[in-house]
């Protein structure tokens, strides 16, 4: 005779919708699943921007030194130049011995910004916004991962921004994953002033050698209305900045719920971040329908002030594969970095 | 005011104590709500868009309810309302002043002539079942008319007083209460009850107690609705002298009281009329206590109903 179980059901695991109804407890994505490593192998995401580094990479430097890209002939010094980088066609031209020299290649340095204030915990396809972000930085990292690149990370808290310190190879990468992760849930409405803009505004004063910034956030302000294009949302300016020196990648995160409410009857509806608390009648097939345009111009805004800020810009969404909308931003990224990132004119950089 | 005078279970109503407990365990979720409702990210978009729904749809539903209930409770309590009934029969006693203070001119054209025409006036006012008894109010009160329902004899009763001398309020009520007790019995066997309606303009000049007699009066359930007649400057000429006759207001407030009727003062015709108007709605209705239950579960079933539809409203979806 089988054995009949007389426990009760226990409440079902709704896994990551159970954000809907209070703060999750801990992350929604097991670190092994956040990016196929050995399949993104064969993708190189396009560096356009030089770096300074101090050792020999793969991506091109600012400064001369041993590397593989040609920079302006020089003449030769007896005993400090190698005869071997003589450039003839220039000694043969002026009559004066030169020498080719070369601008050095250096390693790249990621640094990758995480949102995680209250907005970030909340998902209801499987994942919530924050582990995707952390999905993202994954596939971002595995991408980036050549001769001697680092990576580093900010866990922007609402108190506090927490510093990963930047280092190379595989097993870093995963412990800064696994930092991520870890990473104890930010409780709602937590008493703190960090937002997007101070977040950004901190990395940029970080003052690190040149490299990829990658900024993953919702890029939603709470109490901010607006949806007009034209006016800068508050963390433009700071983007643009961060952009000066840096090949900057927004990753936005989104969920399905936030562009298309659902239909599920009258509900009380509050906020994680602010103190909104309203009953809203989703049954109003017209308020439905003015919320999900004003949603769709929302998010259409933050694509203008990224685009403006001359950013990257991936977008996320909780129900579909990050890596495939990875992937297919790093093909079509090839094409369009070099137009994307140039650096800003009149600037010294 | 005893409380088991107003209901027949008083006992039911610690009920009521459910009230307060209820509003209170509503303010309490209320104050949970923040920890019940759904999160949201988006809300400022959201909140810009979607307008504010008003609460007072909610707000009424539960505080409806809350009346419907305490209405509800009240009426299982089963309580007593006062109604008016109109009396089937009664014996109305009209006692008339007649002393010679009467005679004051301060109402037109004097006090007598302007009582006999308005007493007249409410006389054929009564219900023509009650009976009527006419008593004159001097030094030896007589009863002009017995207890009767002819309303002919009554106003020719009324027409034919004359002023007599001096004023005896004792002994005018003792042949009161004995000209009601001269009307015929009911089928029933039972008296029908009786009233004094008494109308004086001066102050008692007899030795006996009027306020003993009221006592007797009040003994046999006979309320005294007494009228003080005249102003306070009104004075007749009595053997050449003349005399400020006001009338004691003060006794009579005492002889209405002792008996559970009402007093009143006329300084004029047109008051006396208006005074006579209210008399003969009061006794011409009494009150009878009578369980008002239904009533109360009305207003109960009409805030009940008020509650449903605010609640039907706020979560129903309408095809």
């Amino acid at each position: 005779m089988a054995a009949v179980d007389f426990t009760p059901a226990s409440e079902p695991d709704l896994g990551a919708l159970a954000s809907v109804l209070r703060e999750p407890t801990a992350a929604t994505l097991p670190l092994n699943k956040l990016a196929p490593e050995a399949a993104l192998r064969r993708l190189e995401l396009t560096i356009v921007r030089r770096m300074e580094g101090f050792l020999h990479g793969d991506h091109r430097g600012l400064l001369p030194g041993p590397g593989s890209e040609t920079n302006d002939a020089r003449i030769y010094v007896p005993g400090q130049d190698d005869v071997r980088k003589m450039d003839w066609a220039v000694t043969a031209r002026t009559q004066i011995p030169h020498v080719r020299d070369t601008i050095a290649d250096r390693e790249l340095e990621v640094w990758a910004l995480l949102d995680v204030t209250p907005s970030m915990n909340w998902g209801t396809e499987g994942v919530t916004k924050r582990d995707l972000g952390i999905a993202a930085i994954a596939t971002i990292g595995f991408l980036t991962q050549q001769m001697g690149d680092r990576f580093g990370g900010l866990i922007m808290r609402p108190d506090k921004i927490a510093r990963i310190p930047a280092r190379s190879g595989r097993m870093a990468l995963y412990g800064l994953l696994r930092r991520m992760l870890t990473e104890p849930i930010v409780k709602d409405h937590s008493a703190g002033s960090f937002e997007l803009a101070a977040g950004i505004e901190a990395m940029a004063r970080l003052q690190r050698r040149r490299g990829l910034r990658v900024v993953v956030s919702d890029f939603l302000s709470a109490g901010d209305t607006e949806l007009d294009p034209n006016v800068e949302p508050d963390w433009e300016r700071p983007l643009r900045r961060l952009g000066v020196r840096n090949q900057v990648l927004c990753v936005e995160v989104v969920d399905r719920r936030e562009l298309e409410f659902p239909d599920v009857g009258d509900i009380l509806i509050r906020d994680p971040e602010s103190d909104f608390q309203r009953y809203v009648n989703t049954s109003d097939a017209a308020a439905r329908a003015r919320f999900d345009a004003a949603a769709a111009a929302q998010r259409e805004r933050v694509r203008i002030a990224i685009r403006r800020a001359g950013a990257g810009h991936i977008s996320l969404r909780t129900d579909r594969d990050w890596v495939y909308d990875i992937a297919r931003f790093v093909l079509a990224y090839r094409r369009t970095a070099a137009m994307l990132h140039q650096p800003p004119q009149g600037v010294s950089v | 005011m005893n409380l088991d005078d107003v209901f027949l279970n008083p006992e039911r109503l610690w009920w009521w104590i459910v009230v307060p407990v209820l509003v209170a365990l509503y303010i309490w979720i209320m104050r949970r709500k923040r920890r019940t409702g759904m999160r949201y990210t988006n809300t400022a978009v959201l909140g810009a868009v979607i307008p504010r729904q008003s609460q007072w749809r909610r707000h009424l539903a539960v505080a409806m309810s809350l009346a419907s209930l305490v209405t509800i409770i009240a009426a299982w309590a089963r309580p007593n309302g006062v109604e008016r009934v109109p009396r089937e029969r009664a014996t109305i006693v009209l006692v008339i002043d007649v002393s010679q203070s009467m005679r004051a001119t301060d109402v037109k054209p004097n006090r007598l002539d302007a009582a006999k025409q308005l007493s007249k006036e409410f006389v054929s006012t009564l219900p023509p079942k009650y009976n009527v008894a006419v008593v004159s109010l001097s030094g030896s009160p007589a009863v002009k008319l017995p207890p009767s329902t002819d309303r002919g004899l009554a106003l020719r009763a009324i027409d034919g007083l004359t002023t007599q001398d001096s004023t005896a309020f004792g002994p005018a009520l003792q042949t009161a209460l004995a000209a009601v007790q001269m009307a015929p019995k009911g089928d029933n066997g039972e008296p029908a009850p009786g009233a004094v309606v008494l109308l004086s303009d001066g102050a008692n000049t007899a030795t006996e107690s009027p306020l003993q007699a009221a006592q007797a009066l009040a003994k046999a359930k006979i309320p005294v609705y007494t009228i003080a007649y005249g102003t306070e400057n009104g004075s007749v000429d009595l053997d050449g002298v003349r005399q400020r006759v006001p009338p004691d207001r003060e006794l009579m407030q005492q002889i209405a009281n002792a008996t559970k009727g009402t007093f009143s003062s006329a300084e004029s015709a047109g008051q006396l009329d208006n005074v006579y108007k209210n008399l003969s709605s009061q006794v011409g209705f009494e009150e009878v206590k009578k369980e008002t239950t239904a009533m109360w579960a009305g207003y109960g079933l009409a805030f009940a109903v008020v509650a449903a539809l605010a609640a039907v409203s706020l979560g129903a979806r309408w095809p």
